[in-house]
């Protein structure tokens, strides 16, 4: 490689603008800029790369829908309900509230596609329950809000996925039935950890609900029980498009606060437009300045010269896929979800492609690991975001989620060497590969 | 000054909120002209794309703070004030002359789409396509500002999390 080529002079203003705290959006537009201008060619087109790739990327329409229907779920008091329902059935068991967090989450989970979202949506009635009269440590309740977030984006809907499905011509469906087992098993070897947890450090036990009073509880958690019903059906259905399912959840979600919980304002709706407006201009300047970088990236020939270059090494598909493991749990300590995907992923992909491995199953993987990455120190924003709703200082908090990051290590192995955990789902349903 | 500012991005709010909008209600009209009234419509999905492309742009450029956005914050946050006020004059620079330097050819091409009109609306595309020229101007004034306010000395202030960008 030439260390003074366009390229890598782009490279280094892209690294060196984002390290000086230029939004990353902006950085890659202005290194790709760079890279036209030294190159000597036109810098309209940078223009001509954004506005044509946002006008046509329709599919991109399913997030800020997505963060619409979870911010309509919050308005709501449908969280409160869907907490006494878990409670019901977990919280019986030692260490039951935490049981609790796990459960809420995976639920949860199928109605929003953002981690953040999730942390933030639970995250503060979470603590408050667990560490109210000293129950549990307050470090501990918040390392397993921010474990239990990440299965936010893997379970379906997922923004995450969506981009991926973006920068990979795949399937969005596919891709969200491929999430589901991956995100039931992440939920899994939580709930495991903290059942052994919870003996060894004597964790309180919730009072039993009575069995008479269980209709109840569900009925009242039903109209958000329903919600991933109506989601799934729609896409798998084919009686909508993914990004019109979006579209109906979120009119779903506020349907149901409105008419049930009658507790919904102007205002409050106001409210929730402006909150997913704000996620939605944030991640929506990163993909424009992934478009324009792309083109960069794309005329460098990058993903081709480094398939060649690793076909060199003769490397076998689960060499391959443990390298990119390392890799992106490398990556993922010191770059955002967003620019992995929409950078790193598509230079990645071909050489997968070569080798033989799924891309449905090379996506889930890889969205998987890049989740990690937000409760992995030192930028893990997941950690930044509980250690400020929990007033809980960041040591105590990663001292916490370490045996968390342990086990879901284990379960990300698990999904690399065993395709069929992913692709189970989607074959099912007619995925041929 | 800073009232305007505040002004100029209590409206982008406004603005950006109602694309929000707009796209959601558009997109529930274009499934029930389609299953209620088996009547496929076009302009709707045109009009959601719109909605998409100024809602980054406009919002980007003219209502999101700079620690909103999603962004490398471990770095610069430790610095001292003294620091923190080169690296705004700094970045600032860059990207000025940076932004600036494809401002011209920004504006040729967007003039140049003149020839295509969009499908259903029929609107014209450099007209459509003019909110990126806006996005760019509102960059490089912006910086421009923070390298004056760097230079006289004022330091932004830090940003609480929860106002901080977040995607995933």
């Amino acid at each position: 490689m030439n260390f003074a080529s366009p390229f890598a002079i782009a490279l280094y203003a892209i690294v060196g603008l984002s390290l000086l705290g230029l939004p990353v959006g902006h950085a890659m537009i202005g290194g790709s800029i760079l890279y036209l201008f030294v190159s000597g060619q036109d810098m309209g087109i940078a223009a001509e790369q954004l506005l044509n790739g946002m006008y046509t990327s329709y599919l991109l329409l399913a997030i800020p829908l997505f963060v619409l229907a979870a911010e309509f779920m919050n308005t709501g008091s449908i969280m409160d309900k869907l907490l006494r329902f878990c409670n019901a059935i977990v919280g019986r068991f030692r260490g039951g509230l935490a049981q609790v967090n796990v459960v809420q989450s995976v639920i949860f989970a199928s109605m929003s596609g953002s981690a953040l979202a999730d942390a933030a949506g639970s995250g503060k009635l979470m603590q408050t329950l667990m560490t109210k009269d000293g129950k549990y440590p307050p470090a501990f309740a918040a390392a397993l809000t921010a474990a239990s977030s990440i299965i936010g984006p893997i379970m379906p809907p997922s923004i995450p996925l969506v981009l991926y499905a973006l920068v990979s011509n795949t399937s969005v469906g596919y891709l969200f039935l491929g999430g589901v087992v991956p995100a039931l098993l992440l939920g899994a070897v939580q709930m495991a950890l903290i059942g052994f947890v919870a003996r060894k450090r004597n964790f309180p036990v919730e009072p039993k609900v009575a069995l008479a009073d269980m209709p109840r509880v569900t009925w009242e958690a039903l109209p958000a029980l329903l919600m991933p019903i109506i989601l799934l059906g729609c896409l798998y259905s084919g009686i909508t498009t993914p990004t019109e399912a979006a579209a109906v959840a979120a009119a779903y979600a506020l349907l149901v606060s409105i008419v049930l919980y009658r507790n919904v304002t102007a205002r409050d709706v106001y409210g929730a437009l402006r909150n997913s407006a704000r996620i939605t201009v944030s991640i929506g300047m990163l993909i424009a300045g992934a478009l324009v970088f792309n083109y960069v990236i794309t005329a460098e020939n990058i993903p081709r010269t480094l398939s060649t270059a690793l076909a060199a090494y003769q490397m076998s598909p689960l060499t391959f896929l443990l390298v990119v493991n390392v890799l992106l749990l490398v990556l993922g300590c010191f770059l955002e979800g967003t620019t992995i995907i929409l950078v790193i992923l598509p230079v990645l992909l071909p050489t997968a492609t070569t080798l033989g491995i799924d891309p449905v199953h090379f996506g889930v993987m890889a969205v998987l690991n890049i989740m990690l990455g937000l409760v992995t120190p030192p930028y893990g924003l997941l950690l930044f975001m509980m250690s400020k709703i929990a007033e809980v200082p960041l040591r105590d908090l990663v001292r916490e989620v370490v045996p968390f990051l342990w086990v879901m290590v284990g379960a990300l192995a698990a999904v690399t060497l065993f395709p069929d955990l992913v692709l189970f789902l989607p074959r099912l349903m007619g995925y041929k590969g | 000054m800073h009232r305007l500012i505040e002004w100029i991005r209590q409206r982008a709010e406004n603005l950006v909120a109602l694309f929000l909008g707009v796209m959601f209600l558009a997109f529930i009209a274009q499934i029930i002209f389609r299953y209620v009234f088996n009547w496929p419509v076009g302009w709707s999905s045109e009009l959601t794309v719109i909605c998409w492309l100024y809602m980054v742009l406009l919002g980007s450029g003219l209502w999101l703070r700079e620690s909103e956005e999603i962004r490398f914050d471990l770095v610069t946050d430790r610095l001292g004030p003294h620091a923190k006020r080169w690296v705004a004059v700094v970045l600032g620079l860059v990207v000025v002359v940076l932004f600036g330097l494809s401002l011209v050819p920004t504006v040729k091409y967007i003039a140049f789409m003149k020839v295509e009109s969009s499908s259903y609306l029929k609107i014209r595309m450099d007209v459509l396509y003019s909110v990126y020229g806006v996005f760019v101007l509102a960059v490089i004034v912006r910086y421009a500002w923070s390298v004056w306010r760097a230079l006289r000395g004022e330091v932004a202030t830090e940003a609480d999390i929860a106002e901080k960008g977040y995607g995933l």
